[in-house]
């Protein structure tokens, strides 16, 4: 099938992975745990993902784009139909929600709230590299980066190791080879090289198979291996739904279906390693409670934050409810945020990279003043 | 003096470069007297561009939204045929030939790499639509011919421009106790300001946080600052051009870096002039600025020895920027054969392309559009092509650009990307440097080792991975 580029952009992502070989490890060697983050770019609708059951406030916000067909997940809280794979792991108990949740960012622009999403910070731009990136280096951990070029989430002092696949096919091993050797005086270049003639074969063809799920397959069978990567990244674009947003079969809908497509690949790619794994969402704000006049949603700010794999302590939505009146409203429009998202994203680093919490909390996030809910949502 | 120099500077020679008799004048000439576009297509202007991306905008917002708000699939149909009639395909595909064109083809090579570096120095990073419809424009009319004169004029031509005030904000920054905060507050509403635009001026455009100003420096310029917007109208949306609200901006003194901005009255519009005067002409713009070119165009790691006499040139000169880059020249000609400088993707396959005479970039009869039909797969190959090598100089990720030395570029991936490319190219290469001859004189015109260079390529014998060895090689990564 031919992809058009708008297609494609549409539908694109990136994927990035982080590599298992200590550099000076700070962290405690013990079982491999991986950290999976699933960007949504655009603002995803918590109030679509996991809307209130039935909610009156709800109902009258948005008449022309109500979710049917929902799946029921607690007394309050029902699930978008698309998120199949996210029920099935539900009822696992694998997977899980913090709800009215979002990064301390409420200037409603996507520039500035997906600079913040991944700097961890407050001030956009102010911060060159990534929470993520600096997790990693915190824990000694030499990044692989699965994506051209690295998200800024991923940046840190450290260059990562990547790989993206390539459109056009690659010269054949024995040139590969002779230009390595050309390289012999140069040692930046040379170690580079080296690390592309120990790639697997799978890595070095071209492939236009750059959808999330098509490379959520790869990842899978990257993080499944015992000294291969344990952090990956994706980014799926498209959530920016302020027209024909719809309910149950509408665009919003589409890209929540993306997203778990890509959770079944992991699952299904990585088999019992699935279980020592944190898939966590990553979102610059949610969207206001109101429908526009295009059937569809604005620039909000409270959303919810959707947790998958094994290392998920029970199937929960766990929410500070502010509720939908228009006097519990962030300035009188959106979903409040009562929780910190920075604070599930500091919890998670610790403990999937081993690392004390508090650490984690004044290296990579400048001593914000985050709480540590790694065992309410986590498995130790 | 180094063959390198050709390349340091400009994108190398090829068997039409006549040699210069004078490297160093030829070079120098080139920056004071650049040859303008010889591109024989159509050149659309930067208003002409603004206002397809109002009627980019306004359809897809105004109209589109509301028409089809029922049926997503009759919205995405109708949204991508009008992505053809504004042409949001074409346009970056367009403004990459002309210039590749200028850099390939052009009689001033230098003066591009120049632009090429004050393009990215003031970047703009992927946000709405301006790569596809501005940044092109930007850089040809906003940048270019400010490069002949002083840095000032320069900071101030890009401040207010279209592109960057969009880009960082100041449209939405509101002096709290301007008329339209007063206004405002009557209606219940917050005004705050704004400091994207202020910050990166401070950090990425002059001083730098060398300068060591703080948030509440930051605060202040942000309030010089405010007013300074696109106007919003019922029909173009925000592209309107640029303008002086006075109604928006926050009135009084400011201080800015123990500095004092003076209270202007009705002409307060021209506190940004002089904070810009007083920001342009401190010394930690001078350093940060001579550093930055110095590890442009000499070494990723420039020394104090290299960057002297280019600050010591801003000042004699005023930071008159003909003077500050025959001084960057004067360095990279006399450091040309000690010190190599690591070549982003962009410019070595420009550097690729001139020195081969290969065929690219699409002609002018191959760019021509009829805004009917998707773009061909020619007509769209300048924007697929520099994504695969990673580096599209129109789309950075971050308003700091893309990073110029080798340990920020050097990834197994964009080694590969350059491998792939290669490979590509030599495949499809006809004619010329298919010769051994033509190969020969390449290398003889362009590389002072030779040698070393002959003996690798000697052990293959076929000449396309003859052709990856020699563009694949560290010689062309770096200059």
């Amino acid at each position: 099938m031919k992809i058009s580029r708008r297609q494609f952009v549409s539908s694109s992502c990136s994927l990035v992975l982080a590599g298992a070989i200590p550099r000076m490890s700070k962290a405690i060697p013990k079982e491999k745990k991986n950290l999976v983050i699933i960007m949504l770019r655009g603002a995803m609708d918590g109030l679509t993902a996991v809307p209130l059951t039935s909610d009156q406030y709800l109902e009258e916000a948005r008449p022309d784009i109500l979710v049917n067909n929902l799946k029921r997940l607690d007394q309050n809280f029902s699930l978008h139909p698309k998120l199949s794979t996210f029920y099935r792991l539900w009822q696992n108990n694998t997977a899980a929600v913090v709800h009215a949740t979002s990064i301390p960012y409420t200037g409603r622009s996507h520039f500035d709230g997906q600079n913040l999403m991944e700097s961890g910070g407050r001030v956009p731009y102010a911060d060159k590299t990534g929470w993520l990136g600096r997790g990693i280096d915190e824990a000694g951990y030499e990044g692989l980066a699965i994506s051209l070029p690295v998200p800024l989430l991923l940046r840190s002092k450290n260059n990562p190791n990547n790989y993206f696949p390539a459109k056009w096919p690659l010269p054949e091993r024995e040139i590969i080879e002779l230009v390595g050797d050309t390289y012999k005086n140069e040692p930046d270049l040379f170690r580079a090289f080296q690390k592309i003639k120990t790639r697997p074969i799978s890595m070095m063809i071209p492939s236009r198979a750059r959808k999330a799920h098509e490379l959520a397959e790869v990842a899978g069978g990257q993080l499944s291996l015992p000294n291969g990567p344990r952090v990956a990244v994706f980014e799926l674009n498209g959530f920016d739904t302020h027209a024909a947003q719809g309910g149950s079969d509408g665009e919003h809908g589409e890209r929540l279906g993306e997203f778990d497509r890509v959770l079944d690949a992991l699952e299904a790619n990585m088999g019992k390693h699935f279980e020592n794994t944190l898939v966590l969402t990553l979102t610059e704000f949610g969207r206001t409670l109101n429908q526009n006049g295009g059937y569809g949603t604005d620039h909000g700010y409270g959303t919810a934050i959707l947790m998958a794999g094994g290392l998920i302590k029970m199937a929960q939505v766990f929410s500070d409810w502010p509720g939908l009146k228009e006097k519990n409203l962030f300035e009188g429009r959106d979903l409040k945020a009562t929780i910190d998202a920075r604070s599930i994203y500091c919890s998670a680093l610790a403990n999937c990279f081993h690392l004390d919490f508090d650490l984690v909390r004044r290296k990579v996030f400048w001593n914000e003043n985050l709480t540590d809910l790694s065992s309410t949502l986590f498995k130790n | 003096m180094s063959k390198s120099f050709f390349r340091k500077v400009g994108f190398g020679l090829s068997d039409l470069d006549k040699y210069p008799s004078n490297p160093l004048d030829w070079a120098i000439d080139q920056v004071r007297n650049p040859e303008s576009y010889s591109w024989a297509g159509d050149i659309p202007t930067g208003d002409f561009m603004l206002e397809r991306y109002a009627r980019w905008v306004y359809q897809d917002r105004k109209i589109l939204r509301e028409k089809f708000k029922e049926n997503r699939h009759a919205y995405n149909r109708e949204k991508n045929q009008l992505r053809v009639e504004t042409g949001e395909q074409y346009y970056e595909n367009l403004e990459l030939c002309i210039r590749h064109h200028a850099a390939i083809k052009g009689g001033s090579p230098v003066f591009e790499r120049f632009l090429h570096f004050w393009g990215n120095h003031f970047a703009i990073s992927k946000k709405d639509f301006l790569a596809e419809f501005s940044v092109g424009p930007y850089q040809r009319e906003i940048i270019r011919p400010a490069l002949l004169g002083t840095f000032e004029n320069l900071v101030t031509s890009v401040t207010t421009s279209w592109p960057m005030i969009h880009h960082l904000d100041n449209s939405e920054s509101i002096g709290p106790s301007s008329k339209s905060a007063e206004w405002r507050e009557k209606k219940g509403k917050i005004s705050t300001i704004n400091e994207n635009h202020a910050r990166e001026l401070f950090e990425l455009h002059t001083v730098s946080p060398k300068a060591g100003y703080t948030q509440a420096d930051v605060i202040q310029l942000s309030y010089i600052m405010t007013g300074w917007e696109h106007e919003h109208s019922e029909t173009r949306l925000e592209c309107n051009p640029v303008r002086f609200n006075w109604k928006k901006h926050q009135r009084g003194d400011h201080s800015i870096l123990g500095h004092l901005i003076k209270y202007r009255g009705n002409s307060s519009k021209n506190k940004l002039h002089d904070a810009i005067k007083f920001l342009t002409n401190h010394d930690s713009s001078r350093n940060f600025i001579c550093q930055k070119l110095c590890q442009h165009f000499i070494s990723d790691d420039p020394t104090n020895q290299m960057i002297e006499p280019v600050v010591k040139a801003w000042k004699r000169s005023g930071g008159n920027l003909p003077d500050i880059h025959e001084a960057v020249l004067r360095q990279a000609y006399n450091f040309s054969s000690n010190h190599k400088k690591f070549i982003m993707p962009e410019t070595w396959f420009l550097q690729m392309v001139r020195m081969g005479e290969l065929s690219w970039p699409p002609s002018s009869q191959d760019m021509e559009y009829t805004f009917k039909f998707r773009p061909s797969a020619l007509q769209r190959k300048p924007e697929k092509l520099l994504r695969e090598l990673g580096h599209n100089p129109f789309r950075p990720i971050q308003p700091n650009g893309f990073p110029d030395t080798l340990r920020e570029w050097v990834s197994p991936e964009l080694l590969i990307r350059r491998l792939v490319v290669t490979r590509k190219i030599a495949t499809q290469l006809k004619g010329l440097l298919l010769e051994e001859r033509k190969l020969n004189e390449l290398i003889l015109r362009n590389f002072d080792n030779k040698n070393e260079i002959f003996e690798y390529l000697s052990k293959t014998r076929s000449t396309r991975d003859k052709l990856i060895l020699l563009f694949c090689g560290p010689w062309m990564l770096k200059a």
